[in-house]
């Protein structure tokens, strides 16, 4: 309790100190330092300072040295949730970014919105966090965008009719709306769609019901672990099909479950050009940093995220929430970072380019 | 097309017969202690689990021979709940009974997290086609479900209906306090009750697990089947929890034809509801049946 007090002080001593001694402008972050997530949030930080750190190299914002102050959400919503009540009341900073782990951002943007507090996110997929309002952004692209992907990939190969199945929850539903849509438009057809419940053991029932249909391919939108049962389930019935799969269920675990049951499956999944001259830069930087440390998983997305809000208060020319959020509109257009375009659209979300991965044996692998 | 529903009914008896296993368990722990032992649901999740454990290192047996000292400590741990937690409160009233239940089952739940994490686990057994009969798929694992309900099945008719010991069960599930003046022993019925109900769910969470794969959840979403099964078949009512599973198991499978596969679990619950609602002693009521 004595350090955590202590450490609380040293906080309020650092942000009275900002606020008295112009020449700082500090900026939050809800990240998660403790918790099951921590393991992640080190990164995230380390890849937020590396930003903070050249933009103050550089100049910092308008002779402004930026500052992130960052609060740890202990990988929770209620973490996530005092920890921006902290950020903007007592604070008071009108930029925060946003928690790892979509249900942990979308606990609390409602906060930011309300308190007309910019958010952004640079890890968060879920498609409702587009519905999130005005003041909520992120650098990385919401999972609906996805549902695209997995259209497009569906056309490209082929395939005219196709049977469709989703996990039964928010995420599943939005995505299978957003693929319908597109693959309909594209003249596709859906033979069959059937939802399947999330966490199950046993889909043969969903199974039997797709080879009625007797499809060439079903497009399987889900996680990994519904995932590895169905295609497990589906080999040991006989169930020969291509299967079409998104970004979620790609992980060596989704093979080791189903073993060759998974072989030859194709999916999407969102990737950035690997040799743009930005993303060189950042790895450069980051070596030189963080000598032998491997560039975090989501780090070039916290990277651009700190260096777009950096340009958009330095456009801005104050920390005032509605010039700033107007800024980041201005900056972000054509804005190419070390992820690619950042480019916000009107719901503050940005575009993306799919990769296509498949299984060949035995191992996840980029589909050509 | 007839295939189709053929087979839905061939994966109804399938999935029916391990919710028969689980739901007689229950069933009989409550025809005699009169409660609803909700950490039965954790015998099976543990029966899985301890499966898994020796068949990894640093036992890695095969699974057949793993199975052994998995249900036996599936049953040390079913003696155990009744020894130093239902003993003890069995005087109290009902609800006592049920609340320490729950909180057991939450405690072993975790305690599985805890050894083993959340993840979901499998036994890694190779990938392999199923057996068709004339467009019907049955896995091998599906074929051993089946023949274990059907053989431990058969014990405990044989056990129930030509050994004394059975016979002392249902005299204490009729009436536990009339069956211990009249000199029925009940330590034993009270063992054979927990063994019984542990090694069948058990060796049903083995089969659930090589059938597909194994989570800390387990053993709560087979537990609501097995309710469903055991409200059907009514309280205490060993063949009636039987009958239940099957029904269960069926009904569900089947209405995938009709509904989306998504809501299949919707089935057991209205089951529930309707049983509850309009026939709360089950189908064949509590006077029907062998008990």
């Amino acid at each position: 309790m004595g350090r955590i007090t202590g450490s609380a002080i040293g906080i309020l001593f650092v942000f009275w100190a900002s606020a008295v001694f112009a020449g700082t402008i500090s900026v939050g972050a809800v990240t998660p330092l403790t918790g099951k997530l921590a393991v992640y949030g080190e990164g995230f930080q380390q890849a937020m300072l590396l930003a903070a750190e050249e933009i103050n190299a550089a100049g910092g914002i308008n002779g402004d040295t930026l500052e992130i102050v960052f609060e740890d959400n202990n990988s929770t919503s209620k973490g996530s949730v005092s920890a921006i009540r902290k950020l903007i009341t007592i604070d008071k900073l009108s930029v925060v970014f946003g928690p790892a782990a979509s249900s942990n951002f979308l606990a609390i943007c409602p906060i930011a919105q309300k308190n007309k507090t910019i958010l952004i996110g640079a890890e968060s997929a879920a498609a409702d966090i587009t519905k999130c309002g005005s003041y909520v952004f992120r650098v990385f692209p919401s999972d609906l965008l996805q549902g695209i992907g997995v259209s497009e990939l569906t056309t490209a190969l082929g395939y005219k009719e196709v049977v469709l199945t989703y996990v039964n929850n928010d995420w599943g539903v939005g995505l299978a709306e957003v693929f319908k849509e597109k693959f309909t438009a594209s003249g596709g057809k859906i033979i069959d769609e059937l939802a399947h419940a999330e966490g199950k053991t046993d889909y043969r029932s969903e199974i039997f019901r797709i080879k009625r249909h007797n499809p060439k391919a079903v497009v399987n939108l889900t996680y990994i672990k519904e995932g590895a049962t169905i295609l497990k389930q589906a080999y040991e019935t006989g169930l020969d099909v291509q299967w079409l799969m998104g970004s979620a269920a790609k992980s060596p675990k989704l093979v080791t479950l189903a073993g060759k049951a998974t072989e030859g499956i194709i999916g999407t999944y969102p990737t950035f050009s690997q040799d743009s001259p930005v993303l060189q830069a950042f790895k450069a930087a980051w070596e030189k940093k963080y000598p032998g440390k491997k560039t975090p998983i989501f780090g070039e997305y916290n990277y651009d995220m700190v260096k777009l809000a950096a340009l958009a208060l330095k456009d801005a020319g104050s920390a005032d929430a509605d010039g700033v959020k107007a800024s980041l509109m201005k900056v972000s257009q054509g804005y190419m970072g070390t992820t690619g375009d950042k480019s916000f659209d009107e719901k503050g979300d940005v575009g993306a380019t799919y990769g296509r991965w498949t299984v060949k044996d035995g191992a996840i692998t980029d589909y050509r | 097309m007839t295939a189709y529903y053929l087979q839905l009914i061939v994966n109804g008896i399938i999935a029916g017969s391990i919710y028969a296993m689980f739901a007689v368990g229950l069933t009989m722990v409550y025809g005699v202690f009169k409660f609803i032992n909700f950490s039965h649901g954790e015998l099976i999740t543990w029966g899985a689990y301890l499966g898994l454990m020796f068949t990894s290192p640093p036992f890695s047996l095969p699974l057949y021979q793993a199975a052994v000292p998995a249900l036996a400590i599936t049953v040390a741990l079913g003696l155990a709940q009744d020894w130093f937690i239902y003993r003890p409160l069995r005087q109290s009233n009902p609800v006592s009974l049920l609340i320490a239940s729950i909180g057991l089952s939450y405690l072993m739940r975790n305690a599985i997290r805890l050894f083993w994490g959340s993840d979901f686990q499998t036994f890694n057994l190779p990938v392999a086609r199923g057996l068709s009969f004339g467009g019907i798929y049955i896995t091998i694992p599906q074929l051993f479900m089946v023949t274990a309900a059907v053989v431990f099945l058969t014990i405990l008719y044989l056990l129930f209906t030509r050994t004394l010991l059975g016979k002392s069960l249902r005299a204490a599930s009729d009436n536990m306090e009339l069956a211990d003046i009249m000199g029925i022993n009940m330590t034993r019925v009270t063992v054979t009750v927990w063994v019984l109900a542990s090694v069948f769910a058990g060796t049903g969470g083995i089969l659930l697990a090589m059938d597909t794969n194994m989570d800390p959840m387990m053993g709560m979403s087979s537990l609501i089947k097995a309710f469903a099964a055991v409200l059907l078949g009514g309280a205490g009512n060993v063949w009636g929890a039987l009958v239940g599973g099957l029904f269960i198991g069926i009904a569900e499978n089947v209405s995938v034809a009709f509904i989306s596969p998504g809501y299949k679990d919707f089935i057991s619950f209205a089951l529930i509801f309707i049983l509850l609602l309009f026939r709360p002693t089950g189908i064949f009521g509590i006077k029907g049946g062998v008990r």
